[in-house]
């Protein structure tokens, strides 16, 4: 990794008088060029025109050391897909209790996933991407606290997270984004390892509110409004307006891992479920299994993933087919449904000591929209 | 293609000899070392030695032979998947390497000025100034 630290004492020096703040400066970036393999196909933002621009990112990080067991880290990124505009992923500061407790606050990465800390370093996995299927809540951060342990347990090393904080920004409904706010986020995420084995499993709650503008418009001077809650409240159907919006709802994400590192061979598998009550959000339960093997520095492997979203129908099952509020209710909640196949094939080759080359297949079966998309992607993760 | 590929890994490797490794310590330090305890300092799970003082471990820079030799026989894993190991850390801020030293002597220089030190050099570079805590074959 690169260390400027010489350079950047001398700098922060010059502004902080005598004070000896250590910066480190480590970077990342991928290069991935991509596109569908048909005509019609589209997945992951590609389409059947080749792509540099969509899943490559560039980013650097920078920690000082303030001495006194406190230090700051900021992370600038940048993606291809938002035209390369640099914003800041992380920044918090981390206050080390002991040597094995830490408090970090500020801008952090929410423990959802295994690989959630570092899913933009694709340099630390084979993959050319982090499973879609299972990594697909559409946000990543939050702005809160965590408390971070670790520790040995007879022969097990354990990694202990406590989080508390809140997200405000994009989210996923099904396939889009939209605008959300969780509110008094808490969660738990564990792991433990030993000689290649690790287990791990993450729990995390909060208050879900989203703004959809089909739904939720609302305007005052032209009752009862074009949003579709305000028509089914003119319509005398409140409680089925409560029963389909999203407002500070409880929500919960489980998540489970488990990895094995052992003579070359790779697996690694997760299993998550989210749910948000209360609202025509559907329940979403999803899992992958990934094997691969390392030969010297080649790493072929193979994943399937599956994604499955089940449509809360019992929310208009008291609505007669008759009512005109049935359709557009059904087409709501039944558009969240989605039983997704995924397999990826792929080869990561470390070509270099600081980068890899990587190639992936990927084949969707939407079973749902009866569909079938493929992708192929190709490009460079390196650390610097 | 493939199988080419696969191939020339294999004939290098069996044409390199590997050196045995010396892991030092300041000739003050008492405590005994496992091949584990090793591995748990050098990727930062450890941060004393076994007898509760604190440890400062010294690396040696990817040019250096040796490396590759204290990667494989004291970590069990090559050296970019080292690399791995550490970006999955730094770029979290949940830790960070090892010093780098560009040469066995720097490491030997290191060692013998500081008790807490720990580093690794070829069995043949071990001077006076510098205690052999554990030779890895």
């Amino acid at each position: 990794m690169l260390k400027r630290t010489l350079l950047a004492a001398t700098i922060a020096a010059s502004f902080c008088g005598a004070s000896q703040a250590a910066v480190d400066i480590n970077g990342f970036a991928s290069i991935k060029g991509g596109m569908a393999l048909s005509n019609d196909d589209e997945l992951y933002g590609y389409d059947d025109d080749f792509s540099f621009k969509n899943e490559s990112l560039a980013a650097l990080q920078v920690k000082s050391d303030l001495g006194d067991k406190l230090s700051v880290t900021a992370q600038l990124l940048g993606r291809g897909a938002d035209d390369w505009d640099v914003k800041f992923e992380w920044a918090f500061l981390s206050y080390d209790l002991t040597d094995s407790l830490r408090i970090n606050a500020g801008r952090l990465r929410t423990p959802f996933y295994k690989y959630s800390d570092f899913r933009d370093v694709g340099y630390a996995y084979d993959w050319s991407r982090v499973p879609q299927s299972v990594y697909g809540l559409g946000f990543d951060n939050i702005e809160g606290a965590s408390l971070y342990h670790t520790t040995t347990l007879g022969n097990f090393d354990s990694s202990l997270q406590l989080i508390v904080g809140s997200y405000d920004g994009d989210a996923a409904i099904g396939d889009a984004a939209a605008d959300a706010q969780i509110d008094n986020v808490t969660g738990i995420a564990w792991e433990l390892g030993q000689d290649g084995y690790s287990f791990r499993a993450a729990y995390l709650v909060g208050k879900t509110t989203f703004y959809v503008d089909q739904l939720d418009f609302f305007d005052p001077d032209d009752i009862p409004g074009s949003g579709l809650y305000a028509q089914l409240r003119a319509f005398g159907l409140g409680a089925l307006a409560g029963e389909l919006d999203i407002v500070d709802e409880s929500s919960s994400f489980a998540g489970i891992g488990f990895n094995i590192d052992k003579n070359d061979w790779l697996f690694v598998s997760e299993i998550t479920k989210a749910t948000v009550d209360n609202s025509f959000i559907s329940d979403q339960e999803s899992f992958y299994v990934s094997i691969g093997h390392r030969f010297d520095n080649i790493t072929p492997y193979v994943s399937f993933e599956k994604e499955d979203n089940n449509a809360k129908t019992d929310i208009y099952a008291g609505v007669p087919a008759a009512s005109p509020v049935f359709a557009p209710v059904a087409g709501l909640v039944n558009s969240l449904e989605m039983e997704r196949d995924i397999i990826n094939v792929g080869v990561r080759y470390d070509f270099h000591p600081s980068a890899a080359f990587k190639a992936q297949y990927t084949n969707a079966d939407n079973k749902t929209a009866d569909r079938k998309d493929s992708v192929l992607v190709v490009g460079v993760d390196l650390v610097f | 293609m493939l199988k080419k590929l696969l191939l020339i890994p294999v004939l290098t490797m069996s044409f390199m000899l590997s050196a045995n490794v010396a892991v030092i310590v300041h000739p003050s330090n008492a405590a005994a070392l496992s091949q584990d305890d090793i591995n748990k300092i050098f990727t930062g799970r450890a941060k004393s030695f076994t007898d509760g003082k604190a440890a400062e471990p010294v690396n040696l820079a990817e040019s250096v032979a040796i490396r590759a030799d204290f990667d494989q026989k004291a970590l069990g894993r090559s050296s970019s998947q080292m690399k791995a190991y550490w970006s999955k850390l730094v770029f979290t801020g949940k830790g960070t390497p090892p010093k780098e030293m560009a040469s066995e002597q720097e490491v030997l220089d290191s060692v013998a000025k500081n008790p807490a030190a720990i580093g690794y050099v070829s069995a043949g570079a071990v001077t006076g100034n510098v205690k052999v805590a554990l030779t890895l074959n």
